[in-house]
């Protein structure tokens, strides 16, 4: 601790007593059983730099963070020394409302954003768990997305511009502040999704949609996963346009999220719609006739309030937020080749505990399952290797969202990346010579 | 000489004499793109059929350190196709097979020199259709949409190229042949599927593409409006989007467009309009009406002289026929132009467009103006007569002050046409040298000879020079 004392001694010439999170509080940013030796909250970009460029000098590694929702993804790290959080960084710059886009500083928290937007009956159609906590710049740097990425697209469709500052304290910008622009390299594109590997976003450029007139969601049982699936394939095929088609297996929140008596072993078809009231009402009736006509169990509307409350949960399902430590991996596929793997993850032997939302339109299958300290972490490890094996056979992948460190130790969270890992490793190597930035814990080691 | 003749022995040799083309008759075709006031002759043109073969090319073309660029439909608008330093052009045209339609996941696999229309054609009977849709999409191909990361009216809803691109096979400058992205949402790694997408063809060249299909609305409804004033256009398209509308397409021609449409093709527009609006809603038929009236009205807040909407199809296929036609009609009004393509906040159009109507006035040089206007995409149409050296120098003048003006309103210098030879010069009015530094370094991973479409996109010192800046920012890159 003498070392981490003299440490936090020397940030604080930089940033000042308020721009380092007190020793007390350092666990909230504590991930894969590291804790690290400082966080530090910078008040500006040019502080920022100076606690790059002090890094650098020092040979210590830099965690980018925002509210630290996201630490824990990524593999096993090298070392963790300063986690940098841009959570003091938290204003809008700029909100034109009829320019339909804004800009904020990284560290402002979505439901923070999402407040100011309401007000002019706009919002960011990205919805990611954590909403409450997590911040732009975190969303961004992670490419986290969430149902409503059937309609919207993920940040990758939603960012404008981007103010970064490399490894080396220098500070960019990449893109701009309107909807189209293809003036030189579409840079957002490598800074999105990065894990913060390549520089740390300080600022962030968005497009925004309206808030929907009028929202509400069906949610109705079938028997079986191949039933729910056939049905969800068949709206998302139709003239309906949905907000989401959600598949739920195993989950309690929609039971407990709406009046109705949804059975939580069931698989549930969650859907959701959003624009005229009148475009809604026809939405319903005819997704209601689908439904039905494919041998839905009992087929509930939600409105108003409940509809929130369920949306919500949606919202949040693969969060680990509770006391019990989870493990979730997100298959990206075909939307055709989700039925075959949501089969096979029922199959496995952790059936009775996993629990599975599949985004049916974007082809992304979640799973998440409760792990203890019997967990057999090496079976476990197996388990998804084959699984991943499977994805990458049928053209998709298989990435670990989250979990323990013993799991960790087992399997490579990303997998492997092919043919492109030698652009990739020289990207980094030219963006971040000296490894500064979240070390080792991206992609093939970078 | 001897070694350009060894090259064109070793092409013919590889693709056979009838895929070289040397002839200085046939090499004109391909001198310059739809942008014709650049122009550079190529060495030869060749004509691959399969990855392999730009494979080969590729490599040929390095061992002889020669510079190679690939062409699609040569439809684009800022010479980013240009042999500029000579060399080989791989003309793309043939490898134009849609090689995969997949309907239940809305994905098809495509080559690079399949013409953007005739995807949508090859599955529109079955509802879906290729969202992005230049202006250009009879005759441009889906490769040369992914170098520009092409858009079109309907990006306002739908998005631009990137957004509709999955994965990619690619030949990278040294020859090496490499998948980018993939066919599913999500693949871990950097996203250089999205980087590779609108670099204008220096990062390499794309031999097969994963798109996305769309499905086609239920139901569609096409407004028009006419204006007394731009100003009240403008901030009629403000209103909408502030309202809550998202339309599928939102478009505004001036009076000098709507006069040569109508010398040209007699749509029934009035003369002495100063601008039209048209606007398309698309989606679910349900609750349409609402949102027409609802923009109808807006038009009326903003004293629209004429507010009327198609009835039928073939009304609305009459209304897009006048907005898509409109280029073909600039020929009426002066030899030559320059179709600029700035992009600004929608709030400052009415700004904006004064301020181009002065420029037009200060140097006596007619600007026409057919735009997205839902995008804030402008598209100044600077007419002029090439022949007329004094008009070329005020021409000039007039491309530097629009895009100054575009910068300056938080703007960029082009939305959808890209930089190619055309607006190199003027990078720097949006990007510092420490950002075109790291566009430069990513340039150098990809494409570290520089052999891979040469003489784009960067700023030279002359560039900086001509905007009255440091020229020694140009060293960097």
């Amino acid at each position: 601790m003498e070392n981490s004392r003299a440490l936090h001694d020397e940030l604080k010439h930089i940033v000042g007593k308020s721009g380092i999170l007190p020793e007390v509080q350092i666990a909230a940013y504590t991930f894969d059983g590291h804790i690290p030796k400082a966080v530090v909250l910078p008040a500006s970009v040019q502080e920022m730099q100076e606690v790059l460029q002090f890094a650098s000098k020092r040979d210590l590694s830099v965690m980018p963070a925002g509210a630290g929702t996201k630490l824990g993804i990524g593999n096993l790290p090298q070392k963790v020394d300063i986690v940098l959080a841009t959570t003091r960084l938290n204003s809008v710059v700029e909100y034109e409302p009829a320019d339909l886009t804004v800009t904020v500083e990284a560290g402002i928290r979505l439901a923070a954003l999402q407040a100011v937007l309401a007000q002019h009956r706009q919002y960011l159609a990205l919805d990611p768990p954590y909403t409450d906590r997590c911040t732009l710049g975190g969303i961004v740097a992670t490419n986290a997305s969430g149902s409503l990425r059937l309609r919207h697209g993920a940040a990758r469709n939603q960012v404008l511009g981007l103010q970064v500052v490399h490894a080396n304290g220098t500070v960019v910008k990449s893109g701009g502040k309107v909807v189209k622009n293809v003036a030189g390299y579409d840079l957002n594109k490598l800074y999105i999704g990065a894990f913060g590997t390549l520089g740390i976003i300080t600022e962030v450029t968005l497009k925004l949609s309206p808030i929907p007139a009028h929202e509400a969601i069906l949610v109705a049982d079938f028997q079986n996963v191949q039933g729910a699936i056939d049905t969800g394939l068949s709206i998302i095929g139709s003239q309906i346009l949905p907000m989401f088609v959600n598949l739920s297996i195993n989950s309690d929140f929609v039971g407990t999220a709406t009046d109705n008596a949804t059975d939580a072993k069931r698989p549930t078809l969650v859907v959701g719609f959003g624009g005229d009231p009148e475009t809604v009402a026809w939405q319903l009736t005819e997704c209601r006739g689908i439904m039905e006509q494919n041998g839905a169990l009992g087929v509930t509307s939600t409105e108003g309030e409940s509809r929130a409350h369920l949306q919500k949960a949606i919202r949040e399902f693969p969060a680990t937020d509770t006391d019990t430590e989870r493990v979730i991996a997100k298959l990206n596929l075909k939307r055709t080749g989700i039925a075959e793997f949501a089969a096979r993850v029922m199959d496995a032997s952790w059936a009775r505990d996993v629990q599975v939302m599949a985004l049916l339109g974007s082809g992304i299958l979640y799973l998440s399952m409760p792990v203890t300290s019997d967990t057999d972490f090496e079976g476990l490890a197996n388990t998804l290797t084959q699984l991943r094996q499977s994805a990458t056979e049928a053209r998709g992948n298989l990435i670990v969202e989250a979990a323990p460190p013993e799991l960790k130790q087992h399997i490579d969270v990303w997998g492997a990346v092919g043919d492109t890992l030698g652009l990739m490793k020289q990207v980094k190597n030219r963006f971040d010579a000296g490894s500064l930035l979240n070390p080792g814990r991206f992609v093939s080691g970078i | 000489m001897h070694q350009k003749e060894q090259l064109i022995a070793d092409l013919s040799a590889l693709l056979g004499p009838k895929n070289v083309l040397t002839d200085a008759t046939a090499l004109a075709v391909y001198e310059c793109d739809a942008a014709p006031s650049f122009k550079a002759m190529p060495d030869t043109v060749v004509f691959a059929d399969t990855a392999q073969q730009v494979s080969d090319i590729v490599k040929l073309a390095n061992r002889y350190d020669t510079p190679f660029i690939a062409r699609g439909g040569g439809t684009g608008l800022s010479g980013g196709m240009l042999s500029v330093q000579g060399g080989i052009i791989i003309a793309l045209n043939r490898m134009d097979r849609i090689l995969e339609i997949d309907l239940e996941n809305e994905r098809a696999v495509v080559e690079p020199g399949v013409v953007n229309l005739l995807l949508t054609q090859a599955v529109e009977n079955k509802g879906y259709h290729y969202a992005p849709d230049p202006s250009s999409q009879k005759a441009c191909t889906i490769g040369g949409n992914i170098a520009e990361n092409s858009g079109g009216p309907h990006t306002l809803k739908y998005g631009v190229t990137s957004d509709h691109v999955l994965g990619l096979e690619v030949v990278l400058p040294d020859g090496e042949i490499i998948e980018l992205g993939g066919t599913v949402e999500e693949i871990p790694g950097y996203d250089l599927r999205g980087v590779m997408i609108g670099s204008e063809g220096t990062f390499g060249i794309v031999t097969k593409a994963v798109v996305r299909l769309t499905r086609n609305p239920q139901a569609y409804q096409t407004a028009l409006a006419v204006f007394e004033t731009m100003d009240d256009a403008s901030n009629a398209v403000s209103t909408i989007i502030g309202e809550g509308i998202i339309p599928a397409a939102l478009e505004m021609m001036d009076s000098l467009v709507i006069r040569a449409l109508e010398e040209a093709f007699q749509f029934g527009f009035p003369l002495d309009a100063e601008a039209i609006l048209i606007v398309e809603l698309d989606g679910i038929k349900a609750g349409m009406q609402n949102q027409t009236d609802q923009i109808l009205e807006i038009f009326k807040q903003h004293n629209a002289r004429k507010v009327d909407y198609a009835k039928d199809e073939a009304e609305r296929q009459q209304l897009w026929k006048a907005r898509k036609s409109a280029f073909g009609s600039f020929g009426r009004l002066a030899p030559n132009y320059i179709t600029q393509d700035g992009v600004v906040p929608r709030t400052t159009l009415p700004k904006v467009l004064r301020r181009i109507s002065e420029i037009s006035e200060k140097y006596q040089i007619p600007i026409a103006n057919v735009f997205h206007a839902g995008d804030g995409n402008i598209h100044p149409i600077v007419l002029f007569n090439e022949r007329d050296a004094d008009q070329c120098e005020r021409v000039e003048h007039v491309n530097m002050e629009i895009l100054s003006v575009c910068a300056e309103v938080g703007g960029t210098i082009t939305g959808e046409h890209g930089i190619g030879v055309e607006k190199m010069d003027y990078m720097p009015l949006i990007f510092s040298p420490a950002d075109l530094q790291v566009m430069a370094t990513v340039k150098e991973i990809f494409n570290p000879t520089g052999l891979c479409n040469p003489g784009k996109i960067f700023p030279t010192a002359e560039s900086y020079a001509k905007l009255g800046l440091q020229p020694d920012a140009a060293r960097r890159f």
